[in-house]
């Protein structure tokens, strides 16, 4: 084995003894989750707020203005263009 | 009492209906939200011990000219294996077509030609599953000029060659029954030893041109011309169980059990009256 | 004439899309409620409840652009990209691709990163939660057997690289997040998204960890993949902090 593949080896074996409490840490750490309410649901109901107005309503008759979170991302070099 | 209503489960009610273990003759899931692994499914193999469950599913397209999709067929058929379903349904209509899938029960001209391919992928279907299906009425908003049978009669010719079953969506029959200008006791005509659940659910009532046109949006309780057309269906069928389905602005939990108590009752007095009269 | 069954599917499903079809309206029966009027109502619960499916599993970039642009932006992607099978949670993969091209959202660089960590949640929560690969599964393994495995990254665990801070940007958009801005000139961030028992989550990786797993990924042995990175890096902390995490699927 060359220094190298020995240094890798051992870093690699030294993570699969690290003391239990260097773990439990490690369960602990800053995850950020999701639990989905799963509103992607497939469904037997028809959308009654589409409507049957003549006008579709694509996307290419009107463009809105983003109007959300996005106003508190400042900085940055194309967002205030 | 075997007819006890049922309910739609839906994702937001899962977290009360795991703990507060309501009573609910069965519950009803849709097919396509349980497919992938996910938590929802693990809450559902849970309640498998305290609930009867009917899978209900929307997209197998049981009137595509293209056939069935194999792959979503086989996803299907291994969720009806996992859970081993009381029933298993989808509906008179079509949502693919050339690989695009539109996430709607699109209507079906009723002719010969139609019910021939309908026959043909309900076979594939209980071949595939290993049992009967049932086949749901849907709500309609259009009629085809071309349509020589009534939608009542496809259903009875479909059951008859095909050997399926029938689930009778009573909101389903008002709403098509308005929209198509039709007379809602046409589908008393239905076969009665095929049907094997009922569903309800409320309706919108929305303009056309003016007009106005009942919308299927399940976000409402049942309206009372749609109770009265169920007490009707039962008096005519008998007893089945029988499905509360809420989708748009779904409710507190208690509404919808509310909802299946109202049906319960309608279904001990009307099916007294047809136990009464089959005497 | 009639249409026969297989031409009135194509031209329903072409007026689904968008398409005028005559040949289909001339069949439809219409009355006070035209057969136009009647057919609409379908293509519009079409693109309303497709745009509706988007919106539950992009919530991060709804809350970014607002609901009325999200909805602009949802229904040009489903004009052109109908999903090809009926399980809605499975439709979107190429909405942040879309999002990437989509000329009003050019001001908002960081947009299509959102939208990819939005998908890699939603396939996270719909991933299986098979068995993960722990530290005590590799303990009795000779050392070149260790340097010459090739770990696969568990069911739902993907990486999501982004040259902007997307776990601020995804911390203000979440609700209830606390008033305050996000630089958008800090540092970009390595997050990776994971399969947990009862959700999905993701955690911030450091560079070299995230080019560790990035190796990984791309099929390279352990070996490679510690060789690969460049820099300091601490690989007894960050092996095993990702086998903590469960970021690899069990031995087959």
């Amino acid at each position: 084995m060359t220094t190298t593949r020995i240094a890798i080896a051992s870093a690699l074996a030294a993570a699969l003894v690290l003391p239990a409490a260097a773990q439990a840490q490690g369960n602990m750490e800053k995850c950020y989750g999701v639990a989905k309410a799963g509103k992607n649901d497939c469904q037997t109901a028809h959308s009654s707020c589409a409507g049957t107005s003549k006008k579709d309503q694509q996307a290419d008759a009107w463009i809105s203005v983003p109007k959300g979170v996005c106003e508190k991302l400042v900085g940055g070099k194309l967002s205030t263009g | 009492m075997i007819s006890a209503a049922g309910i739609g489960l839906r994702s937001p009610h899962l977290a009360e209906i795991e703990i507060d273990r309501p009573a609910a003759g069965f519950l009803e899931i849709h097919a396509e939200n349980y497919l992938a692994s996910s938590p929802a499914l693990a809450a559902v193999e849970r309640l498998r011990a305290d609930y009867a469950f009917s899978v209900h599913a929307v997209g197998l397209s049981l009137g595509s000219c293209d056939g069935l999709d194999e792959e979503h067929l086989a996803r299907v058929a291994a969720l009806v294996k996992r859970l081993e379903p009381a029933l298993v349904s989808d509906h008179l209509s079509w949502s693919t077509f050339g690989g695009r899938y539109f996430n709607d029960l699109l209507p079906l001209p009723y002719s010969e030609e139609a019910l021939a391919v309908v026959v043909d992928n309900v076979q594939r279907l209980q071949d595939a599953l290993g049992r009967r299906v049932a086949v749901e009425n849907p709500s309609c908003y259009l009629g085809f000029a071309q349509s020589t049978l009534s939608e009542p009669a496809f259903l009875s010719e479909l059951a008859r060659r095909s050997g399926c079953a029938l689930l009778l969506d009573v909101n389903n029959i008002a709403v098509t029954a308005h929209n198509l200008r039709l007379e809602a006791r046409d589908w008393l005509s239905l076969p009665g030893e095929a049907i094997v659940q009922y569903h309800l659910a409320g309706h919108a009532v929305n303009d056309a041109d003016g007009e106005p046109i009942l919308i299927d949006d399940h976000g409402s309780r049942v309206k009372d011309g749609v109770w009265a057309l169920f007490g009707d269906v039962v008096r005519r069928f008998g007893p089945r169980p029988t499905l509360i389905e809420w989708d748009t602005d779904l409710p507190a939990l208690d509404v919808l059990l509310d909802e299946a108590a109202r049906a319960d009752r309608i279904t001990s007095t009307a099916g007294g009256l047809h136990a009464a009269r089959a005497a | 004439m009639p249409l026969a069954l297989p031409d009135l599917q194509a031209a329903f499903a072409a007026h689904l899309a968008g398409a005028d079809r005559p040949d289909l309206a001339a069949g439809v029966l219409g009355d006070a409620i035209p057969s136009a009027a009647r057919l609409r109502v379908y293509r519009h619960h079409v693109q309303e409840s497709l745009a509706s499916a988007l919106a539950a599993t992009f919530p991060t970039v709804q809350a970014v652009v607002g609901s009325d642009f999200f909805r602009a932006l949802a229904r040009a992607f489903v004009a052109e990209n109908l999903p090809r099978q009926p399980v809605l949670a499975e439709y979107g993969e190429d909405f942040p691709a879309f999002v990437a091209g989509y000329e009003p959202a050019r001001g908002l660089p960081y947009l299509a990163d959102v939208a990819r960590l939005d998908w890699a949640l939603n396939a996270a929560f719909h991933a299986s939660t098979d068995e993960r690969l722990a530290a005590a599964d590799l303990a009795a393994l000779p050392a070149d057997r260790l340097l010459s495995l090739r770990l696969v990254l568990a069911s739902g665990t993907a990486l999501v690289s982004s040259a902007h801070p997307l776990d601020r940007i995804w911390a203000a958009s979440q609700p209830g997040a606390p008033e305050g801005t996000v630089d958008l000139d800090a540092a970009g961030a390595h997050l990776l998204v994971l399969r947990r028992p009862d959700d999905a989550a993701f955690v911030v990786l450091s560079p070299p960890e995230a080019r560790f797993v990035d190796g990984i990924a791309l099929g390279k042995t352990l070996e490679e993949a510690a060789a690969w990175v460049d820099g300091e890096f601490d690989l007894t902390a960050g092996f095993a902090r990702l086998l903590n995490l469960g970021a690899f699927a069990a031995l087959q």
